[in-house]
């Protein structure tokens, strides 16, 4: 393992045992897994928290200016905690590992779900025990809103996946074209 | 006083008015016998071998002048055989030089041809791969067009309805895949 990966592990142990010792693990997981998937499609946010030029305390102002009242309060300081130590740039791998700590802990196996719209609980729960029927596995859902898949879904469950969304056809369809 | 008139007989005078006396006939003679003697015998052979040398000389003339007419006569054959032989050079040259034009009329006329069939195949080729490059991009950009007119079709058409009816057929055809 790499100082780099290492460095990602510790701290995604250290975001784990702080939510789990909080006792709002589930919660927080889920917020944290929301919000490095917008770090991840925003240039504009991923640059203001990976930029070294701007001071530690302006780069958490900007995650408390985000996040107050739209988050726990533990997911703010474990996401300011993260930027402000400089690893802004890792804090996408940081959450994903946290977040299969915190499955793998349930005995559960991270399905990362992208939808173009929202999916009700219903769906929700349907969709999880049908990916549980598929793979044999108990599933943790994780949904992320992604217009970019235009209509559908698509699933990742770690090596696989089972992809239904609008985008994959539409390129297929202008491959052949 | 006149001796006629005297009628006395003058001896220094003859007795015709033409003819001398005989005695001077006599010396007269005798003298031109010895004179004419004398050049018989001394001024003779002078004149004989000045006639001589004369006729030597105006032989030699006619010798040289032969000689010069055959020298003549065979310079101008020479001349008459040099412009023969020029005008014989002059058609050979004439001849070789029709023979090299033609010849390179033949060879120019060859490579022409064979470079109108190069410049038509190059052409054909040229205007066979320009027709495909045409017609790739026409497939391209009908490609693009497509592809963007689907593109908008399909995000009209994905109202919430379809969006719910997309979810659902996923999550059915998953549950069903096990």
């Amino acid at each position: 393992m790499s100082a780099n990966e290492a460095r990602i592990d510790g701290y995604a142990r250290g975001l784990f045992e702080v939510a789990k010792a909080e006792g709002t693990l589930d919660e927080v997981e889920d917020e944290l897994f929301r919000f490095a998937r917008s770090y991840e499609s925003s240039d504009e946010l991923r640059n203001a928290l990976s930029d070294d030029q701007i001071p530690p305390a302006k780069r958490q102002a900007i995650v408390e200016d985000l996040l107050g009242g739209k988050a726990t309060p533990t997911t703010v300081q474990l996401i300011s905690m993260v930027v402000g130590s400089g690893h802004g740039r890792d804090l996408p791998a940081i959450v994903d590992r946290m977040v299969e700590r915190a499955a793998s802990s349930k005995d559960l196996e991270v399905a990362e779900v992208r939808a173009a719209v929202e999916l009700t609980s219903d769906q929700q729960d349907r969709l999880r025990a049908a990916l549980a029927n598929a793979t044999g596995k108990n599933v943790d859902l994780k949904v992320v809103v992604d217009p970019a898949v235009l209509g559908g879904l698509v699933a990742t469950i770690g090596d696989v996946v089972i992809d239904g969304t609008v985008r994959t056809h539409l390129d297929q369809l202008k491959s052949r074209l | 006083m006149n001796a006629f008139a005297l009628g006395v007989e003058d001896p220094t005078q003859t007795h015709h008015w033409l003819w001398p006396e005989g005695y001077e006939l006599l010396w007269a003679g005798g003298s031109q016998v010895i004179i004419i003697g004398l050049l018989v015998w001394k001024v003779g052979p002078m004149v004989k071998k000045s006639l001589s040398d004369r006729t030597a000389r105006v032989q030699g003339e006619l010798d040289s002048s032969a000689q010069s007419l055959a020298t003549a006569t065979g310079e101008a054959a020479d001349v008459r055989q040099a412009l023969g032989d020029i005008d014989e050079e002059r058609r050979r040259l004439m001849a070789e030089a029709d023979e090299q034009a033609t010849a390179v009329l033949e060879s120019g006329r060859a490579r022409l041809e064979e470079e109108v069939a190069e410049l038509e195949a190059k052409a054909g080729s040229d205007i066979e791969a320009a027709g495909g490059r045409v017609s790739d991009e026409l497939r391209g950009e009908i490609s693009r067009l497509a592809a963007a007119a689907a593109d908008r079709v399909v995000e009209r058409s994905l109202d919430d309805e379809t969006q719910q009816r997309l979810i659902e057929d996923y999550i059915q055809k998953v549950g069903a895949s096990a």
